[in-house]
């Protein structure tokens, strides 16, 4: 039994339950049998990966379908082997190269460069060209980004680049302008829960609409994890009950208790516990820029406005110390007593001002 | 090898009378040596306490026979042996610690039962001492290993040994025998003995090399002896400051555990016990020597102090050298100097010697001589800072540049008083790198804060630290900023310093858990790769709702992996990370400062395990252990 996210994603572009006149579009794009480079971008849980799957199979048919894991080592210049697994089909390759992290570069060359110089070989019945699909190219290395400039125009003949990122900001822009890009908006509202809706429907149970609105409101339109929550939801009652609570992760709930533990006391000895539940947090694998927003926005939410600024400010310079360090723990500390300091002067004043 | 650096000696002699060997004119000199010959020979060294040191010639008072040598050696023989302590009065060691080996020993000897015990403490602090007097005191016999020298050179003796029968026997063979051996026999008799007791104990300071570099097969020979002991064994470990302190790897602390081996730490030898030493030594040589010797006022004597850090033989020593009769020597050298001799370093030496005797030591300039490296141990380091000494007003003797003008009145909440501690000095003692160190710093900085305000602005110097030490190209030049901005960023910030009391301190959990969250996160990308998703939405969404479903996993190791990370239990406090308590003398962990170098090095040690049993005799079972042990006794009996 595979997960509902994977179970019902729909496999081609005519089966797409949202963005339609996009969906229209992509099809006359590849009804020539050829395309260009694309950048396809958008939210976490939006669809990209769907989309693109999509778009392969209308080009090559059923045969991408057929998903092989493999695993290759690749040696850079600097006889360090570089471990990296990919996904393919016969006819496109998809690999996350910031798996390598630092040596990127070299993975994208030398794999792009065995793909592009294998002809097809029946290039009568197939497309002449294969198709290598590289995930979060956001997070590519600047060194990376600009080999893949190179080597997107000298193997135009063989390979088609499809890049999925989930924003375009940190994508440089010679890539960008090679690129015919493509945005994938999340899904409003209404669109959730109807996909929610049809879903418990083919699973044979009855989603009332509040709770399907509720668990739409609850994912942020997240897709994804709209229907991970409504999986959830039916292991926890069934059936629903139109006001039953959403699970969380537990991660956020852990992180909300770490920020209330945050606002109501402000001690060094109360830091020292706000370290031990971030490095808790760590462990559990949770990013630490994903902590920090978490713990910002948690924070926010019990803020005043006059402080609101000053904390987003704060957390947006604390932020930019995360991305350029080397130890987040240090950033993220720095910032949680950073707050206590201003939120404990503020209620001070607060109390002041009670007073006179 | 005894013979041919005899002969260099001898040659040296010639040239330069002060490098004379001390024993060439004992009269006790041939019998000395022939004994150290022998004790080297024959693996075990038995002796009567003392009874070698009582000939080597320390006599005291010396008879009037004896004077005139004495007087003569007096110069040659070092004053370490001569003024070796003889009492428990005499030991520069604490009362209370004297009395704890004490107890431990009468505990152990008086059973039948042995037991081990394990004395650690930095260079020259007494340990040997403290075990020496005492086993006169106690009126016990020492029977302590030394590391036999190869009896036969490689070329010469091959055919012989394989002729004559001869086998080659490892060092750690013969560490075992000697255990073995002293563990089961008593002493010999001897006439000279006199009422000597049949009490002993095994003393082992030299430990065989193999040990370092497999403990392992030391922990099995003790297993072995620990079962069947009956004399307790004495272990003395010297630490170090490095990182492979040699206490931790020969003892670690399961084996002490496992074993029960008793573990007492001494002390770097505090000053007022030094200068007491120090006094009553060169008070002795000063009556002595009756005015020939120029006796180091109380002056010298305390930089001596302050410059051998708790080292009571490099105090000695460097005591002995700095009241060498200055007339004789240095006219010798200078007579020379002047015949053209180029005597460079020894002259050069005298003559700085001679300075300092007359401008009144200079502090660095007489670290120079015997000056032992000042290092410090991490918990003394951190404390150092975390407990940020400032000096009051009136304190002249302060580090930092005298008080300039005070600052204005907009800034004179940064106002501090000098510091008592250089923040630089401190870093570079502790052996560390500064990001390292910093790390330790904050770990431990929170308890030492009492204010709000105060922590932010420290986490914020910490925050800069880092960000100095990011970029790796200038991290070579930028550590020592990012160091000297942490630690002075967290003494300046701690405004309201509290009078804490003792706070444990701990070992950073930064790396640990970094590298579980390195390690979850490539689990998880490698278990759940049939998703097919990117690691961030896998961790975050995928991973923690799986938790919750019902969803069969298709293997156990993603059931394992579900359960241990994607769960978070919220009730309980965080207890996966477990503080470590850092003890006062543990020296710096190996670092793992990026995470290349920490991949690199998991590795080579992988490596390394791999590659040792080929190239490193194999530890050998218990049972070919206690055979060859059977064949041994029978062996002894034929004899």
């Amino acid at each position: 039994m595979s997960l509902w996210v994977d179970k019902y994603r729909p496999t081609s572009l005519g089966k797409l339950d949202y963005h339609k006149t996009q969906a229209t579009q992509l099809k006359n794009l590849v009804q020539c049998g050829d395309f260009p480079h694309l950048l396809v971008y958008g939210p976490s849980g939006a669809g990209k990966k769907t989309r693109i799957m999509c778009l392969l199979r209308e080009l090559y048919g059923a045969g991408v379908e057929k998903l092989r894991i493999e695993h290759q080592t690749i040696v850079a210049p600097s006889k360090k082997k570089i471990e990296i697994n990919t996904i393919a089909s016969n006819y496109h390759l998809e690999v996350n190269p910031s798996d390598a992290g630092n040596q990127d570069r070299v993975v994208i060359q030398e794999l792009i460069k065995t793909v592009a110089q294998s002809q097809q070989i029946q290039s009568s019945t197939q497309r002449e060209f294969k198709v290598v699909l590289l995930t979060e190219v956001d997070r590519l290395t600047k060194d990376a980004q600009h080999a893949l400039r190179r080597t997107m125009e000298k193997y135009m003949s063989t390979c088609r680049l499809i890049l999925c990122s989930t924003s375009t900001s940190k994508v440089i822009g010679p890539i960008r302008s090679r690129c015919l890009a493509i945005r994938v908006p999340l899904p409003s509202t209404e669109e959730v829960c109807n996909v929610l809706t049809s879903i418990c429907k083919k699973e044979g149970l009855l989603l009332p609409p509040e709770l399907a609105k509720n668990i739409s409101e609850k994912s942020g339109r997240n897709l994804r994890k709209a229907l991970l929550m409504c999986e959830a939801c039916r292991v926890q009652q069934y059936p629903f009950s139109a006001d039953q609570d959403v699970p969380e992760t537990d991660w956020e709930v852990y992180l909300r208790e770490t920020a209330n533990a945050i606002v109501s006391q402000q001690s060094p000895q109360r830091l020292l516990e706000v370290r031990a539940r971030l490095y808790e947090l760590l462990t559990h694998c949770i990013p630490p820029d994903i902590i920090m927003k978490g713990l910002v926005t948690e924070l926010l939410s019990n803020c005043d406005g006059q402080l609101k600024t000053e904390v987003a400010q704060m957390a947006a310079y604390y932020e930019h110390r995360l991305q350029l360090g080397n130890k987040a723990i240090y950033h993220l500390e720095a910032f949680t007593a950073k707050f206590m300091a201003i939120y404990k002067k503020f209620m001070e004043d607060g109390l002041d001002a009670m007073m006179f | 090898m005894d013979k041919l650096s005899g002969g260099e000696k001898a040659a040296s002699s010639r040239l330069n009378r002060w490098v004379d060997p001390s024993f060439t004119e004992l009269p006790g000199e041939s019998f000395a040596v022939s004994r150290r010959r022998k004790a080297v020979s024959s693996k075990a060294e038995v002796k009567k306490p003392r009874k070698r040191a009582g000939e080597a010639g320390s006599l005291q008072p010396p008879t009037p026979s004896l004077l005139r040598e004495c007087a003569h050696r007096d110069q040659d023989e070092s004053w370490v042996d001569r003024y070796s302590p003889r009492s428990q009065a005499e030991l520069a060691v604490h009362k209370k610690k004297i009395e704890e080996v004490e107890n431990w020993i009468k505990v152990h000897t008086n059973t039948s039962k042995g037991g081990v015990l394990l004395l650690t403490g930095p260079s020259g602090c007494g340990k040997t001492a403290t075990v020496k007097v005492l086993s006169l005191e106690l009126d016990l016999r020492v029977q302590e290993w030394t590391n036999p020298s190869n009896q036969e050179p490689y070329s010469s003796s091959q055919q012989e040994w394989r002729t004559n029968g001869l086998s080659f026997t490892s060092q750690l063979t013969q560490f075992q025998d000697f255990l073995l051996r002293a563990n089961k026999y008593k002493c010999l008799k001897m006439v000279g003995d006199g009422g000597a007791t049949d009490r002993k104990f095994i003393l082992v300071e030299d430990f065989p090399n193999q040990f370092y570099r497999q403990p392992g097969s030391l922990h099995d020979i003790l297993r072995r002896f620990v079962k069947t002991s009956r004399c307790p064994l004495v272990f003395i470990v010297s630490d170090s400051l490095s990182g492979d302190s040699s206490s931790r790897c020969l003892f670690p602390k399961e084996i002490q555990e496992e074993l029960d081996i008793g573990s007492i730490s001494f002390n770097p030898v505090a000053p007022t016990t030094m200068m007491k030493v120090l006094t009553r030594i060169s008070t002795l040589e000063a009556g002595k020597s009756a005015g020939r010797m120029c006796v180091p006022d109380l002056a010298v004597l305390e930089t001596l102090c302050s410059g051998s850090s708790g080292d009571v033989r490099s105090a000695i020593n460097s005591l002995q050298f700095s009241s060498l009769p200055d007339t004789s020597l240095e006219k010798g050298l200078l007579r020379k100097d002047r015949h053209g001799t180029t005597l460079g370093k020894a002259v050069s030496r005298t003559n700085q010697r001679k300075k300092r005797s007359k401008q009144k030591k200079d502090q660095e300039e007489e670290q120079a001589i015997g000056g032992k490296d000042a290092s410090l141990f991490l918990f003394r380091a951190l404390g150092k800072i975390l407990h940020c000494k400032r000096g009051k007003q009136e304190d002249a003797e302060v580090v930092e540049c005298p008080p300039g003008p005070p600052l204005p009145s907009h800034l004179s909440h940064h106002h501090r008083e000098a510091l008592l501690v250089d923040p630089e000095y401190v870093v570079e003692r502790s052996h560390m790198s500064g990001e390292f160190f910093s790390l330790y710093l904050h770990q431990n900085y929170l308890d030492f804060f009492s204010e709000v305000e105060d922590v932010d602005r420290a986490s914020e110097y910490l925050s800069d630290a880092d960000l100095l030490n990011s970029d790796w190209t200038s991290r070579s030049t930028m550590g020592y900023y990012g160091s000297s901005v942490a630690t002075r960023g967290l003494l300046h910030s701690n405004s309201q310093q509290v009078s804490v009391g003792f706070r444990p301190l701990h070992k950073p959990n930064w790396l640990l858990v970094n590298k579980k969250h390195r390690e979850n996160g490539l689990a998880a990308q490698s278990l759940f790769r049939s998703f097919c998703l990117t690691p961030l939405s896998l961790q975050t969404e995928l991973l923690p709702y799986l938790a919750k479903l019902t969803n069969p996993l298709r293997n156990q190791a993603q059931i394992a992996f579900i359960q241990d990370v994607g769960h978070m239990s919220l009730r309980r406090l965080p207890g996966r990370l477990k503080l470590e308590a850092l003890t006062d003398k543990e020296p710096a962990q190996p670092e793992g400062d990026s995470e290349e170098e920490e991949e690199q090095k998991v590795e080579s040690q992988g490596g390394v395990e791999e590659g040792l049993p080929e190239s490193q005799p194999q530890p050998r079972t218990s049972q070919d252990l206690l055979e060859e042990e059977e064949l041994l006794i029978e062996d002894y009996n034929s004899d």
